[in-house]
């Protein structure tokens, strides 16, 4: 535990941890002292002067919190006449400029310059005088557009570029009142992280060209959520919304902080690929490619389940630990193999040292947990002779060539469950829809062994049924996610004595030398 | 009135050549210095009383004395040559007619200081000035005073130029140091000072070229000699600029603590012929401005600027007549400080384009007294807000013709003000 | 000030010349960081080319090692580099306080008249280029006018007339 110091906020004395600044120091006992440069990521700067704050007896007698460290004993004074209409000073010069277009800005609703506006200043304008105009509608590449009106020069989107990212692609040219964010000519945003400076825009300066006009943020429910995008588990809010009359649709991925995993970032292309939760959805059960009925779909596939005479269980790298043990269950139940035969969830290189795994798998690590095995040679083996192929979301079409996934259709039957119409759906003789990702609850273990959980963000008009669910009318033992959990901490070494339904929201890390060590 | 301590070689020709220099005395006090431990210097420069030249009057032995001792790290000396406060011009004189004064003040320093490696910034505006210093570094280092070994001493120092590019801030001493590190003028937050952490991350001592350039005379002629001029807390001799509406414009050297109006009339030649005081600028255009009547008890030192709530500053006296039209010269104020707000901080961003917009709409005769008011507050709204004092510069100074010459931006408002003064 | 972020590309690769290369190299020697090389080779292409393209802004980034924004803030901050082609003779008036006070007003009247161009500009011919400028620190000797780095100092309409004549 870190040292605490006990100091008096505006004479009441409380208990915060010491080292860090006054804005994180007080902020963790519920105190908000307003910034708008300062970013726990990127450091203190400086520039914006919001964050000034009263020191009695202080020399000098008015900080910046974002530069002072919390000491035993400091007196800081939050709500004094002074700091009051300092807060107010800032506000009106942040505003002057500034072309208050909230009714068509995609920041409105969770502005800094709206919410500290509402708590700080709440003044009419005092500007008579021509605003200085700048550029709009900026393309800065990667997604990004710019909007140099709106800006307040906080630069934590140029310090994101140089000190996070280390590509630099950002900086404020000129300087006084017509300093302006820009990028190089020829230079754009190059980096695998971009949008991240979006969610760092304190105001509506950075706004994704994806998400632009789409919403007003307050219409979005914000769900916690886990990226699938790699095995790195990423935090998310999975950001949606059921307008009247519509479905329940995701409109953007934002990064959510968890210290031990991502930070406060995630990179763009996991980002993106909240849109595989709403298109290309497959959404009826298709018996060789014709819509059909779910129940006549679950029969038809219990019946080659119980007429084949030899069944390969293939596992998805990104089914969830519960999914994976109750298909485990199926399949023993069943005699069928199992195989999480999934290369082409890899791409060797692609990642970085940073958050970007080469594995674009979220939930690996389970494998191991469970002794799934993933081998080629093992998936080869398994196959071979076999009259059924039942897909647990993996789409072996990224691990197979067309050739040898034709054959391999042409050789058995197979079938699939899964939330999206890939290509191992396309060719499946029997497709069950099962909820996705975002629609489901579960548990992930991510790259580094950090185990994480979360819970059903979206739900559609017609919801699809969660695999567990499916599993079950096929003849699995496991009936839903609560039991799935209660056998997996019977079952597995390394789950002795977890919880599983008391996971805490940062995760738990499981110790590397469990992991491996695990009963098949 | 005229003293010649720092000025002493200006107006021999070719002074400026290291023979000529020489000749008369320049390096002279190098085998002085050298006999000496580096903390002798420092107790003999804190002796003397010098204090600051470039605008803050801070003690400068005391400066060098924040050190902190025994580190592990380089110590760098930059040597402020940034003079770009409006109405000081003063280090261009040491730099074009004695540079090997500064260079001797340089060498001295960076011994008692225990640096091996100066940097000299020079604003990119002296274009002439800053071929004269070159010249005057190369030739150092033919002779052996600058390089590997100084004057045949187991001692090295590198002298290296740094060029600014048109940004005023960059004479705050923070800024200098960024600009030296490639980056733009912006200044940084204190704590930590220059002295802890200051160009590269190191130890750093910031001197304005006058203060370096004090120290031959302080090291040849003791501290006595140096206090034997000027006041007691304002020791020593400083060169004046005298500019603006007198008949004798020019750069002076005086002792410190003679009366400001007796200057203006005995040095500078008085006011034109015909024309009344209408105010006086003590100390370079940031500091506020005097009245006749303030004027007539201030004398030229720290004290007795700080007695009228002014700033004795960088010494650069304006002098302002009868025609001089206060809001159009505010106007000219608030332009330079706009113009070279470094853009960091909101307040200076975003604050000192207002005022000058509402100057303007008040010089258009669009102005009300609202505006007026607005302008004083903005002043204070904008002050001591920010990292460093540049804003002051301007909130300060406005503030004080606001307050002394109200009369003149309420003429504008009810309209007819530029027909009561001739500009 | 102004906004000086829009860059002049020319389409030309940018590259020192013999001379300029010797000197960046002499200066890298002493400065303890990449970085501090930026300024003086602004000045360097200044020198040489007589103002900054974003060329030469991206030859200096990859020269010494850093971000191109590095560079660009650095040359656009600092309003005495150039960043589009000037006059061949590149006038600057001093705007401020004493010469202010001091008439530069009449002088900028002048030049703009007889040049027929508005600070900022160049002259159709590529002879003049007019700008006006903050404190050169002569304000001893105001008003001033520094034309192609020399200073002209007490400067009046008169002389200024005698000195334009010699400027061909």
């Amino acid at each position: 535990m870190a040292d605490k110091v006990k100091l008096f906020v505006n004479g009441q004395e409380v208990e915060v941890e010491s080292g860090k600044n006054l804005i994180d120091a007080i902020g963790a006992v519920g105190i908000e002292i307003p910034h708008l440069c300062y970013h726990p990521a990127l450091g203190a700067d400086g520039n914006c002067r919001m964050c000034l704050v009263g020191i009695e007896d202080g020399r000098p007698p008015l900080v910046p919190a974002c530069k002072t460290r919390a000491a035993e004993g400091m007196k800081v004074q939050l709500d004094t006449d002074k700091i009051k209409k300092i807060q107010r000073d800032i506000m009106e010069l942040e505003l002057i400029n500034h072309p208050i277009d909230c009714p068509i800005c995609d920041q409105a609703g969770e502005c800094k310059l709206q919410d500290y506006y509402m708590k700080y200043d709440g003044q009419k304008s005092r500007m008579t005088v021509k605003p200085v105009l700048k550029a709009k509608k900026m393309d800065f590449g990667c997604g990004v557009v710019h909007d140099q009106e709106r800006c307040v020069l906080c630069a934590r989107c140029v310090r994101f570029t140089r000190l996070i990212t280390k590509t630099g692609e950002l900086g404020i040219v000129n300087r006084t009142d017509y300093a302006r964010v820009n990028i190089f000519p020829g230079r754009p945003l190059a980096n695998r992280y971009a949008l991240n400076v979006v969610d760092l825009c304190p105001v509506g300066a950075m706004t994704s060209a994806d998400f632009r006009f789409k919403q007003r943020s307050w219409f979005l429910t914000k769900s916690k959520g886990i990226c699938r995008g790699c095995s790195k588990g990423c935090n998310i809010f999975i950001d949606h919304n059921r307008e009247k009359y519509k479905d329940d649709v995701i409109y953007r991925f934002r990064p959510r902080l968890n210290e031990k995993v991502n930070g406060y970032f995630m990179c763009d292309a996991g980002r993106m690929t909240y849109k595989q939760e709403n298109d290309n959805r497959l959404t009826v059960a298709l018996l060789d490619g014709k819509e059909t009925g779910l129940n006549e779909a679950v029969e038809a596939l219990r019946r080659a389940v119980s007429q084949a005479k030899k069944i390969v269980c293939v596992i998805s790298p990104n089914n969830s630990l519960e999914q994976m043990f109750a298909i485990q269950k199926f399949a023993a139940n069943c005699n069928a193999a199992v195989s999480g035969y999934s290369d082409g969830y890899v791409i060797a290189g692609d990642g970085d040292d940073f958050l970007i795994q080469d594995d674009k798998s979220a939930n690996r690590a389970s494998f191991a947990l469970l002794g799934i095995d993933a081998s080629k040679a093992g998936f080869d083996a398994a196959v071979n002779g076999a009259d059924l192929l039942i897909c647990f979301q993996n789409d072996l079409s990224l691990s197979l060539t067309a050739d040898a996934l034709n054959a391999l259709a042409g050789n058995c039957k197979l079938a699939y469950l899964g939330s999206n119409m890939d290509a191992c759906a396309e060719k499946a003789a029997i497709a069950l829809p099962v909820a996705s990702a975002t629609e489901d609850a579960g548990t992930l273990v991510n790259v580094d062994s950090i185990l994480q959980q979360y819970a059903v963000a979206v739900v559609k008009n017609t919801p699809a049924f969660d695999m567990i669910h499916v599993v079950s009318q096929l003849g699995g033992e496991i009936k839903n996610c609560f039991e799935a959990r209660a056998g997996l901490t019977a079952a597995v070494a390394a789950l002795k004595g977890i919880d599983l339904e008391q996971v805490p929201g940062e995760g738990l890390a499981l110790t590397v030398s469990e992991v491996p060590n695990v009963a098949a | 009135m005229q003293v010649k301590l720092l000025s002493a070689r200006f107006d021999i020709p070719d002074a400026h050549k290291i023979e000529v220099a020489k000749e008369h005395g320049a390096y002279a006090t190098l085998d002085k210095v050298f006999a000496m431990q580096p903390e002798e210097v420092i107790e003999l420069v804190k002796a003397s009383g010098l204090r600051g030249r470039g605008g803050a009057g801070f003690p400068t032995g005391l400066k060098w004395s924040f050190l902190p001792k025994n580190i592990d790290k380089p110590v760098y000396l930059a040597v402020n040559s940034d003079e770009s406060e409006p109405a000081t011009f003063k280090d261009r004189y040491i730099l074009v007619r004695d540079p090997h004064m500064l260079i001797e003040g340089i060498i001295i320093c960076c011994y008692a200081i225990k640096s091996q490696a100066a940097y000299i910034y020079i604003r990119g505006e002296y274009t002439t000035q800053v071929k004269a210093l070159q010249a005057a570094i190369d030739e150092a280092y033919a002779a052996g005073y600058l390089g590997e070994s100084i004057a045949g001493r187991d001692y090295k120092l590198d002298v290296t130029v740094h060029r600014g590019a048109g940004a005023y801030v960059c004479g705050e001493e923070t800024a200098l140091l960024e600009s030296i590190e490639g980056r733009k003028g912006q200044p940084r937050s204190k704590p930590p000072f220059p002295a802890v952490e200051g160009l590269y991350g190191c130890p750093t001592i910031i001197n304005n070229v006058q203060s370096i350039a004090s120290l031959p005379f302080i090291l040849a002629n003791g501290p006595d000699a140096y206090k034997a001029y000027g006041t007691e807390k304002s020791p020593g001799t400083h060169l004046f600029g005298i500019s603006g509406l007198v008949k004798k414009p020019g750069m002076y050297e005086l002792p410190l603590g003679l009366p400001i109006l007796e200057v203006i009339d005995k040095v500078a030649g008085g006011l034109r012929d015909g024309r009344t005081l209408k105010g006086v600028i003590p100390g370079g255009s940031s500091t506020p401005v005097l009245t006749p009547e303030e004027a007539q008890t201030v004398t030229l030192d720290y004290e007795s600027m700080a007695a009228h709530k002014t700033m004795f500053g960088s010494g650069g006296i304006v002098v302002l007549d009868d025609t001089v039209d206060m809001v159009k010269l505010v106007e000219n104020l608030i332009y330079f400080y706009h113009h070279e707000s470094c853009g960091q901080c909101t307040p200076c961003r975003e604050g000192l384009g207002w005022m000058l917009k509402i100057v303007k709409k008040i010089i258009r005769g669009e102005g009300t007294t609202a505006d007026i008011d607005l302008l004083t507050e903005l002043c204070d709204n904008i002050e001591m807000k920010t990292v460093c004092v540049l804003s002051a510069a301007c909130t300060m100074s406005t503030r004080s013709y606001l307050n002394k010459f109200r009369h003149e931006f309420e003429a504008y408002v009810s309209g007819g003000a530029s027909s009561q003064t001739a500009m | 000030m102004s906004d000086r972020s829009q860059l002049i590309e020319t389409g030309k690769p940018f590259a020192f010349d013999a001379q300029r290369d010797a000197e960046f190299e002499r200066l890298a020697k002493r400065y303890p960081t990449r970085e501090s090389l930026i300024l003086p080779s602004l000045w360097l292409v200044q020198e040489q080319e007589g103002w900054i393209s974003a060329e030469a802004m991206a030859y200096i980034a990859d020269r010494i090692g850093t971000f191109a924004t590095m560079v660009y803030e650095a040359a656009t901050f600092y309003t005495m580099y150039n960043l589009q082609p000037k006059g061949k003779y590149h006038i600057c008036v001093c705007r401020t306080l004493s010469c202010y006070l001091l008439g530069k007003q009449e002088i900028v009247d002048y030049l703009q008249r007889e040049l027929g161009i508005k600070p900022g500009a160049v002259s159709a011919d590529g002879q003049y280029s007019l700008e006006e400028v903050e404190c050169l620190g002569h304000c001893g000797s105001a008003p001033v006018v520094q034309i192609n780095g020399e200073f002209y100092e007490y400067m009046t309409v008169d002389k200024l007339k005698e000195l334009l004549a010699t400027l061909k």
